[in-house]
């Protein structure tokens, strides 16, 4: 046990008691009187309380007058109106009631058997359920809310992706009519589906964006095909119903706010990105990692709700655990608290809510964090006061204290932000709801007490600490039980408030006993009467008088438990991350190197590359550097393209969609993450673009997207900018494999009918857009994201990228192709490639394949290291690919093995380079070293192709991603910063945890 | 125009190297030696003593009998001109499945994993696949030895040392049981990687502590068996505590496989405890605990220096520095294959990344040679090239740990190898198709 335990101050449940409430008016209300009828007078006069009014505004000794629900007055000083009943708060501290920008009032449940009606087709998509129509009374989470402060919430539900209406209410015991300020005020959209509500589709979170673009469509298609069907008069059958895409109609039109809820600030950029294509007016219920892009905060003024579920400490208990501590998670643990002070400086408006936290009970605790790690009093209470006020719409009445205001008050023994202060009461609508009461008796101080027994036991007490986090021991004179003197620490000490009683607690195995000793009693002064409850059933009882008193102060003051520690910003907010991507010179010079440009000049000895502004100006011998160019010594060097991976899996958040067979509009490029350590390994390799693919669960499945190595910047900023557009296909096993019992198809020849019908399909919808469109008449055709893409493959805008293995399931698709008059761009790992290299040659089809990869499955037996070069003999366009995200961080030594099959060495980095920037058609942007193209190259030791070289230099357009040099720097902060965060977590631990308030 | 490319693109390869063409077989085996050879004017690289420029090794009857820069060549010697070329000892993979897994994913072709905690008793040479594609593969990237092992359980059972060249795994099999092999229990079972995290397993599963505790107690129970039976005692035979006995006398190393340091550390003190030959299999970790591996003078298979780093923190090429990083610290060490069995063709790969990373290039190769087979109680017989070890050896362009040279021939105990396998047999046969495509064409 530790010299200190938390103690609890009891709470009694005080709102029936004192229920001084006004009832709403008689007149205006529809219930008939039942019984007797309380009819308080709802007059009420609170004095000599120190008032915070708003944020930066208090008035001392002030008088609040109540009425009828409503503040009437406040005022310095002032006399209590006559009639009024008087509330002496003298040295109680008031603040407005606290809004909760985000709660969750019983939204959490799932409706047994599901929903019925025509609501949706997909049960995640819930719009149309209205917290107002289903608001319930959770009884116990108000009473949690309120003894925070809180006399306001926004409801918001829980279930779904599209989860319906929230609306404000008050949380008093008002019945569930008297509740509602605002209804249905919002919709709330969130990333990820409820597995309670059933069904397949999506399972991915670019499945859950594919579904909100498809949603915001059909609201908006829906409202036309009704307008359609009433404006000719009924003259053909309706459109289906949708109580969901009806409640969307004023989101969609940006009439109604969408509340994006987020879990991290990658989901925030999502959301942004989402509000921005589709004009809505976003709301967002932030995730804790706001600190990690305020820059893009900055540019907007949406509301945010921020939480406070800070993250627990890694485990450091031992080296070996230490060692697996992350700096991103370590600096995620020292900063997290630091956000809302974060966001506070920058200047961002933000609200805080108690969403999140496993115990609404660790808000204030939390809040406290917060302040003691930088955020301002004012700014604190302005984040739970005047600006969800205004958020919701609400500040004309809630907020702050003034006269004319609905009379939401909280009462607290003290400064709540600042100290461990109680909340005294809490008042909404002008009816009070007691916390806590103060404790009647300080028994802090130095007692001598003795049993009355006989066997005369004779100890001293010493209780020390906070009224409500009392500590303290007690020393044991010699006598029957110990021969000598013993100290034991107390293991709880607590005052009953109301009865004026002390109950201490401590381990009596000093006193030989086993199990806890109970010290309880009536403290009067200084005089204690009580008795003591021993282990072995003993009930002595004793008197105690008090020596000394304990001078201190009643209520802890809040400090930071952590040391200050410079972190500087860097993005991503892990290990190697960078406070900025690296400058773009004007001119960069690389002189004197074995230059391998992939292009027409081929590989050139003792050459040079001049690079202008990102691109690649020049190549030959004997350049002359520009003025002021930044140089690079290449003698004995080699430089290359940056290399090429046209296949991966690393830097997206999910990489399957399986809740449909064909899911070509999903995009990967949805859910790009750039906090991915592999980009950085990868550029440390010599990689500057890949690919990242859908997985190869189905037939047809999501779109890629390409992306440059841009460590540092965000997802968006990761694209290449007019690359094209590709979608997975995957034939064979995976497909057949994949997902759950019946699923169609099962063997090859069903994978191929499976696309064949979803391209007629897709030639039938178009028929029918056109048909439409010719004539205008009958309810609006509406969009479809699945058939645009599927339309999209079949006009060769969307470029096939398709798994595969045999040769038989390739020959098959490109058939099919052909049927529909269109060209494969691609296959992948085409294991058995080389068997149909003349057909593959002939159909123009590009093929990206691995270096030695085979055997690991039946599909893939027939490998053979000599695939690329047949392939080349034939006249294929061949490249390698990884499929993984450590070989793509070593690209250069999968084409040195191909040199074992009798390629040239430049034939063999073609497979990396141009070739590989030839399947995705962006060879016109990169992979090889032409004037005009991007400038991206890799400076190496040696021979590029060698076991023995590494690559010391990466460039991704014209800046200087990776060096060794930069490396070894970055390498020695991240362990400056692990070390003195791993240290910053042990003294954390060991210290007082109390002082910190958290508790997490 | 595709006509005209496509001839274009074969004639470019006109003069590149083709592999020999075989006829219908993909890999013949061939006869025992027969003929005293004679390898004359390559750059012999013996490991063991140095480096013989235009040297010349003689064997017969599959064992060296000279090699240096003067020999004298015995009448009736076959001589082979290997002027300009390379020798080196075959390489040997410490850690292999070649021969007892066929295809990852298909069940009935992997004969790795018995079932049960405790296989002591499981030889894998008696489950070699001589006719296994992946034994022609690997012999073309230069590997002629694999201590082909068994997984699975606390004790896996034993490797077996196999020379890739016979017609059956009796013929192909040097040392049946060349070690024990034991999976450490893992501190911090963490959830499956990947697809679905399968491999959950049901129930309570017993903690790291117990499973520690069982493998000790299985120890004690074989050291007791074998005291009893050294005591004349009568006891029913125990198949399993009998094969444990050359591994509780030291005859052969009981090999760890233990990644992490915790791992490590409990592994070395465990080990000292029972008196063993331990060697560490793994090694992620091994760098933190080298200080120990010194003084304890154990050593280590690298297992994955190709791999991904284990910790956010660590440098990109954690994993390709490992092996230098021990090598500093004074730790000895051989590297294997690669974590993926079907990937021993990878060996010279393995090892040769270590060189970019900081290892001196002849200690890459020992680590592949000599290393490998003292760790294994195998450098009586082969890994480097010594008067009256086995002439298991390459005719190389240059080091077989670079994909910038070509291994041209190989010889096992003196057998001069066929060097197709089946890729080389998919490259001529779909050659023929691209030729027969082009010939209709034109």
């Amino acid at each position: 046990m530790g010299d200190f335990v938390k103690t609890t101050l009891s709470a009694l449940t005080l709102s029936l008691l004192l229920a001084a409430g006004a009832s709403a008016q008689q007149s205006s209300r529809t219930q008939p009187i039942e019984g007797i009828r309380d009819n308080g007078t709802g007059y009420h006069a609170l004095v000599g309380a120190r008032v915070v009014t708003a944020p930066g505004q208090a008035i001392d000794n002030a008088t609040i007058v109540i009425r009828n629900g409503m503040i009437q007055s406040v005022e310095r000083g002032g006399t209590p109106p006559a009639g009024a009943r008087v509330w002496d708060l003298t040295g109680q501290t008031v603040y407005p009631g606290f809004i909760d920008s985000h709660a969750d009032l019983g939204m959490d449940q799932v409706p047994e058997g599901g929903d019925v009606g025509p609501t949706h087709w997909n049960p995640q998509v819930r719009a149309w359920f209205s917290t107002t129509a289903n608001l319930q009374d959770d009884e116990a989470r108000r009473k949690a809310l309120r003894s925070q402060g809180f006399g306001t919430a926004l409801v918001v539900p829980k279930q779904g992706i599209f989860r319906g209406s929230a609306s404000v209410v008050n949380l008093g015991d008002a019945g569930v009519r008297d509740r509602v300020l605002r209804p249905d005020l919002a919709q709330s959209i969130g990333f990820q589906r409820s597995f309670e509500l059933g069904g397949r589709y999506p399972d991915s979170s670019m499945g859950v964006i594919a579904l909100m673009k498809q949603t915001f469509m059909d609201a908006d298609w829906y409202e036309r095909a009704w307008d359609a069907y009433d404006a000719s008069g009924r003259a053909f059958l309706p459109p289906e119903t949708s109580a969901a895409l009806g409640a969307l109609e004023n989101a969609v039109h940006g009439q109604q706010p969408v509340i994006f809820e987020t879990r991290s600030e990658e989901e925030y950029l999502r959301g942004q990105k989402l509000a921005a294509d589709y004009g809505l007016d976003a709301w967002y219920r932030g995730n804790g990692q706001e600190y990690r892009i305020l820059d893009v905060l900055s540019q907007t003024s949406a509301p945010l709700f921020v939480p406070l579920d800070f993250p627990d400490a890694p485990s450091v208990d031992d080296p070996e655990s230490a060692m697996d501590a992350s700096l991103a998670e370590l600096r995620h643990w020292y900063l997290a608290p630091t956000n809302p002070a974060q966001l506070a400086d920058a200047g961002i408006d933000f609200a805080i809510t108690s969403d999140g936290l496993t115990s609404v009970a660790d808000f204030l605790p939390n809040l406290r964090t917060a302040v003691a790690r930088g955020l301002s009093e004012d700014d604190a209470l302005a984040a739970i006061t005047t600006t969800p006020a205004r958020y919701l719409g609400i500040e004309g009445t809630h907020g702050t204290i003034a006269a004319g205001k609905v009379a939401n008050l909280v009462v607290a023994e003290g400064d709540l932000f600042t100290t461990e202060a109680d909340v005294r009461d809490v008042w909404v609508q002008g009816k009070v709801y007691g916390v806590t009461r103060a404790a009647q008796i300080d028994p802090r101080g130095t007692w001598m007490i003795a049993s009355d027994d006989q066997w005369g036991f004779q100890a001293q007490l010493t209780l020390e600490g906070t009224l409500n986090r009392l500590r303290g021991f007690i020393d044991v004179a010699p006598g029957r039980n110990v021969s000598e003197g013993v100290r034991v620490e107390i293991a709880s000490a607590s005052v009953i408030a109301e009865t004026g009683r002390l109950e201490v607690r401590f381990p009596g195995d000093d006193l030989g006993y086993e199990g806890t000793a109970l010290l309880a009693g009536s403290v009067s002064g200084n005089d204690f009467y009580g008795w003591t409850a021993l282990p072995n059933g003993a009930n002595p009882s004793f008197q105690g008088e008090r020596t000394a008193p304990f001078t201190g102060d009643a209520v802890g003051t809040v400090a930071s438990d952590v040391p200050d520690i410079d972190l500087p910003w860097i993005r991503p907010m892990m290990e190697y991350g960078v406070p900025s991507i690296p400058q773009q010179p004007a001119a960069v010079f690389v002189r004197n190197a074995t230059v391998w440009t992939q292009g027409p000049q081929g590989r050139l000895e003792n050459a040079d590359v001049l690079i202008r502004n990102g691109q690649i100006a020049e190549v030959g011998t004997n350049l002359t550097a520009p003025r002021g160019a930044v140089q690079i010594d290449g003698t004995g060097k080699h430089v290359t393209p940056g290399l090429i991976d046209p296949h991966i899996h690393s830097g997206v958040s999910d990489v399957n969609e399986t809740g449909a067979t064909i899911v070509p509009e999903v995009y990967m490029g949805d859910v790009l993450t750039h906090n991915n350590i592999w980009m950085y390994r990868q550029l440390a390799g010599g990689l500057t673009t890949a690919m990242i693919k859908h997985g190869s669960a189905n037939p047809i499945g999501g779109e890629n997207v390409i992306v440059k190595m841009r460590w540092g910047l965000l997802p968006e900023q990761l694209k290449l900018e007019g690359g094209s557009r590709t979608v997975k296909f995957a034939l064979g096993e995976n497909p057949k494999r994949c997902c759950y019992e019946g699923r169609y198809p099962d063997t090859r020849m069903g994978t191929q009918e499976i696309i064949r019908d979803h391209f007629l399909a897709a030639r039938d919808y178009e028929r029918e857009w056109k048909a439409w469109e010719a004539s205008g008449e009958g309810i609006p055709p509406r969009r479809d994201l699945r058939m645009e893409a599927l339309l999209d493959i079949l006009n060769q805008e969307l470029l096939i990228s398709s798994h595969g293995y045999r040769a038989d399931e390739f020959l098959a698709l490109i058939r099919l192709a052909e049927e529909f008059g269109f060209r494969v761009q691609t296959i992948q790992h085409g294991v058995e490639a080389y068997k149909i290299a003349p057909e593959l040659a002939a159909a123009g089809v590009a093929a990206a394949v691995w270096s030695d990869w085979g055997g690991f499955k039946m599909e893939a037996y027939d490998a053979t290291k000599y695939n690329v070069r047949i392939l080349m003999e034939a006249g294929v366009t061949v490249s390698l690919h990884s499929d993984n995200q450590q070989i793509a961080s070593r690209m250069n030594w999968e084409a040195g093995k191909l040199l074992r099959t009798g390629l040239t060495e430049e034939q063999a980095l073609t497979t990396v380079t141009i070739n590989a920037a030839k399947v995705l058609a962006i060879d016109n942007r990169v992979g090889s070293l032409e004037a005009g193209k991007d400038a991206d190259f890799v400076v190496w030791s040696g021979n590029p192709l060698s076991q023995f070289t590494k690559a010391e230099q990466t460039w991704v357009d014209g800046r200087r991603y990776f060096s060794l040099e930069e490396d070894a720097v970055l390498r020695a902060q991240v362990e400056n910063e692990r070390q003195q965060l791993i240290q910053a977590v042990l003294s954390a631990g060991s210290g007082d945890r109390g002082s910190n308030g958290g508790g997490n | 125009m595709y006509r005209l490319r496509i001839l274009g693109a074969f004639m470019m390869f006109a003069l590149a190297i083709l592999p020999a063409m075989a006829s219908a077989q993909v890999r013949m085996t061939v006869p025992p030696q027969s003929e005293t050879i004679a390898l004359q004017g390559a750059t012999i690289h013996t490991v063991t003593n140095g480096v013989i420029e235009n040297g010349t090794i003689i064997f017969r009857n599959g064992i060296i009998t000279a090699v240096g820069a003067d020999v004298e060549i015995p009448a009736g010697t076959r001589v082979v001109d290997a002027t300009g070329k390379h020798i080196y000892p075959g390489l040997i993979d410490a850690y292999s499945t070649v021969g007892i897994s066929e295809i990852g994913a298909v069940d009935m072709s992997n004969d790795v994993n018995e079932v049960g905690d405790f296989n002591p008793n499981i030889n894998a040479d008696v489950g070699v696949n001589a006719e296994s594609r992946h034994i022609g593969t690997s012999r073309s990237q230069g590997v002629l030895t694999t201590l082909t092992t068994p997984g699975g359980g606390l004790i896996s059972g034993m490797s077996s040392a196999m020379a890739l060249e016979g017609w059956s795994w009796e013929e192909m099999s040097m040392e049946s049981a060349a070690a024990l092999n034991i999976n450490w229990p893992n501190p911090n079972p963490r959830s499956g990687r990947g697809f679905g995290g399968f491999g959950r397993q049901s129930g309570p599963q017993p903690t790291y502590e117990e499973r520690v505790l069982q493998l000790k107690d299985y120890f004690a129970e074989a050291r007791a068996y074998r005291d009893a039976v050294a005591a004349g005692e009568t006891v029913r035979t125990d198949a399993r505590y009998i094969a444990m006995v050359p591994a509780l006398n030291r005859d052969i190393p009981v090999v760890v496989s233990a990644s992490s340091a915790a791992q490590i550390n409990d592994a070395i003190t465990w080990a000292k405890s029972e008196n063993l030959r331990l060697v560490i299999r793994g090694g992620d970790d091994a760098i933190h605990v080298a200080a120990r591996l010194k003084a304890e003078e154990i050593p280590v298979i690298l297992t994955s220096t190709m791999d991904a780093p284990n910790r956010e923190y660590e440098g990109y090429d954690e994993a390709y520095g490992r092996a230098a990083a021990l090598y500093e610290a004074g730790v000895k060490f051989a590297i294997s294959g690669g974590a993926g069995a079907l990937y021993t063709d990878r060996l010279p790969y393995e090892a040769g990344v270590a060189v970019a990373f900081g290892l001196p290039e002849e200690e890459a190769l020992k680590a592949v040679t000599i290393n490998a087979a003292e760790l294994m109680g195998l450098d009586d017989r082969i890994g480097s090239l010594e008067t009256g070890k086995q002439a298991t050896l390459l005719i190389t362009t240059g080091t077989p740990l670079d994909m910038t040279s070509n291994i041209e021939q190989a010889y096992i105990q003196g057998r001069e190898l066929d060097m197709n396998d089946i890729q080389k047999h998919f490259f001529t046969k779909y050659m023929e198709k691209v030729r027969q495509r082009m010939r209709i064409i034109s």
